[in-house]
């Protein structure tokens, strides 16, 4: 009855006197009133949202005529419905295009930076601006930079190109935008993994004669692997949901459907003016399920590699 | 040898220097040539080349953002928004970090792994079940529906203060105790001002992405009155596609705000991004 918490704040002697438990009762008092609103938004507008969209997806509804259960029939209609298998593979091959070139030059900006080069500063600010930026003006800025005539982009190549109404060009034109965006980002956070590693480790090497190739394949990478878990995860996570931009760029899927990813399907079948809110949700319900598969997956492969412990 | 070696390190300095700079370049440029074009008349991007710089300047493509195309009202609606809901979230989100970090009570690790496990759900995937039950209870296109979902705290906001407010000393707040300060007055006296470094930097994610939200408000808003921002650049866009001096004034105002913010506080913007995730 009064085994002490670990880090409790009261000495155990005043734990263990009469009062105490009228204590504990007012503290516990004191810290559902505290929660109490956080509680509330989180009940209402993050895990009721998971209840009602898995509800959603079992019904018809076009918000016009009442809704009516259907069982899985919204299911087994996107999950045979070609428009949505085309958005799952658009996603994947987006996040493909995406994931790989933004880590790369992320990692390589990263080495740059660690060299201790004056004015490096400057650099790792300018490398960010672009992240805090809305995604969906920065699309429209884009989207201005493609166009065939007057666009900046052929303007400098002398060219008329149609980057985003040519099928094949449209997914690679926005993918670019997105690791434009985000590459000083990921940038920063492998210069934080480099920053941990303790120089000695590195003295020690070279001192050894490892080269800086030798140093970088076996020394850096290798201790920079839970950050390139972080920056993987964090970067397959929010590329699958991407949408701001590629809205911005490609409204209503592009061209032919090539860059119609999963939430710009979500958003046209549910907003898009026939109000299908089943099976959007069933499409929502689909893009939850993938992502937690991907961390999942990620997390498992990341377990098997080893870990170093430095301290 | 070391004359070798001396400069075979030099010459991989001016690479890097090299590639930093054509890197930068590459990250600038766009936001350069989208605010030229919102300085220049439409005339001139018409008939001179793009890298031109804007001869003469003018401010008749923002002007005509604000008097012919009503951009004052998203602006101003943004910025309530961003208000309401950093002032919101930061004070709930305090309050619970508080309890989960300090205060001992039943459930309190099934709870906090309650509010971790909301971290992984994506906005995707709630904004068509806001969305009706917002429409159930007859508050689409209001200004609620634009901060309610947020306002009450964030389980972000929530971990990283938790994790901060461990930091604290437990025996300041049995010291303030036995001096008589009630749990209220530990939180707003002591912990609060001793936690400025997080709760700037969360000041400074909440309003920038808040500014930038775009999905929640394109859906739950319709017409003009409750336009944010971003919502009223896309609908610019789509409507005066080829205008581009005025669309490039509209993202500019979009951006500059940020820009402003970022300049200031550019050092503890990047320097909290490693530690924090931003998002």
């Amino acid at each position: 009855m009064t085994t002490p918490v670990p880090g409790t704040v009261r000495p155990r002697t005043v734990a263990d006197r009469p009062g105490a438990r009228r204590r504990r009762r007012v503290e516990a008092a004191w810290a559902y009133g505290l929660l109490g609103p956080s509680l509330i938004g989180i009940s209402l507008f993050l895990v009721l949202p998971i209840l009602v969209v898995l509800w959603l997806s079992l019904n018809h509804w076009d918000l016009l005529s009442p809704m009516r259960f259907i069982g899985l029939a919204n299911w087994i209609d996107i999950l045979t419905d070609p428009t949505f298998g085309n958005s799952l593979a658009v996603t994947v091959v987006f996040v493909l295009m995406v994931i790989p070139v933004q880590t790369v030059l992320g990692l390589v900006i990263a080495l740059l930076l660690s060299r201790g080069l004056r004015g490096s500063w400057f650099f790792r600010i300018v490398y960010v601006v672009p992240w805090v930026c809305a995604p969906l003006a920065l699309g429209v800025v884009w989207k201005w930079i493609y166009a065939p005539f007057g666009g900046a982009l052929n303007a400098l190549l002398g060219t008329s190109t149609e980057w985003l109404t040519t099928p094949a060009l449209a997914l690679p034109a926005v993918a670019a935008v997105s690791i434009w965006s985000q590459v000083g980002y990921v940038a920063l956070f492998f210069l934080a993994g480099l920053a941990a590693i303790p120089s000695q480790v590195l003295e020690a090497a070279a001192i050894d004669g490892a080269s800086p190739w030798q140093i970088f394949w076996s020394i850096k990478l290798p201790l920079l692997l839970p950050t390139t878990f972080f920056v993987l995860v964090t970067g397959v996570i929010s590329s699958f949901q991407a949408f701001d931009h590629i809205w911005a760029l490609t409204p209503g899927g592009g061209p032919d459907h090539a860059t119609d990813v999963i939430a710009s399907r979500i958003y046209l079948e549910a907003f898009g003016g026939a109000f299908h809110l089943g099976r959007a949700s069933a499409m929502a319900v689909v893009l939850f399920v993938l992502l937690v598969v991907v961390t999942v997956i990620q997390q498992r492969w990341f377990a098997k590699r080893v870990t170093y412990d430095l301290s | 040898m070391t004359s070798r070696r001396a400069g075979r390190r030099r010459a991989p300095d001016f690479l890097a220097y090299g590639i930093l700079l054509v890197g930068a370049v590459l990250t600038l440029a766009p936001f350069v040539l989208s605010v030229m074009t919102a300085l220049k008349t439409p005339l001139q991007l018409a008939s001179e080349p793009v890298l031109a710089p804007p001869d003469p300047v003018t401010l008749s493509n923002m002007q005509r953002l604000f008097t012919e195309y009503g951009f004052v009202s998203p602006v101003v609606v943004t910025a309530e928004v961003v208000v309401v809901v950093l002032v919101g979230q930061l004070a709930f989100s305090v309050m619970a970090a508080f309890a989960f970090a300090k205060l001992h009570f039943p459930g309190r690790e099934a709870l906090f792994w309650l509010y971790l496990a909301t971290l992984m759900v994506p906005q995707v995937v709630t904004v068509i079940p806001l969305y009706t039950m917002f429409s159930a209870v007859g508050l689409r296109n209001t200004f609620w529906s634009l901060v309610l979902p947020f306002v009450l705290g964030s389980p972000y906001a929530i971990f990283l203060l938790r994790e901060y407010f461990r930091g604290i000393p437990d025996d300041i707040i049995a010291a303030a105790r036995i001096d008589g300060a009630g749990t209220w007055r530990i939180l707003v006296q002591i912990v609060v001002p001793l936690s400025r470094p997080i709760l700037a930097t969360l000041t400074i994610i909440t309003v920038v992405s808040h500014w930038n939200s775009f999905l929640w408000p394109l859906i739950i808003t319709t017409g003009r009155d409750w336009q944010v921002v971003t919502v009223a650049t896309a609908a610019l866009q789509t409507q005066y596609n080829a205008n581009w001096t005025l669309v490039m004034a509209a993202t500019t105002l979009a951006i500059a705000p940020l820009l402003v913010i970022f300049a200031l506080f550019s050092r503890r913007i990047v320097g909290s991004i490693a530690l924090t995730g931003f998002k």
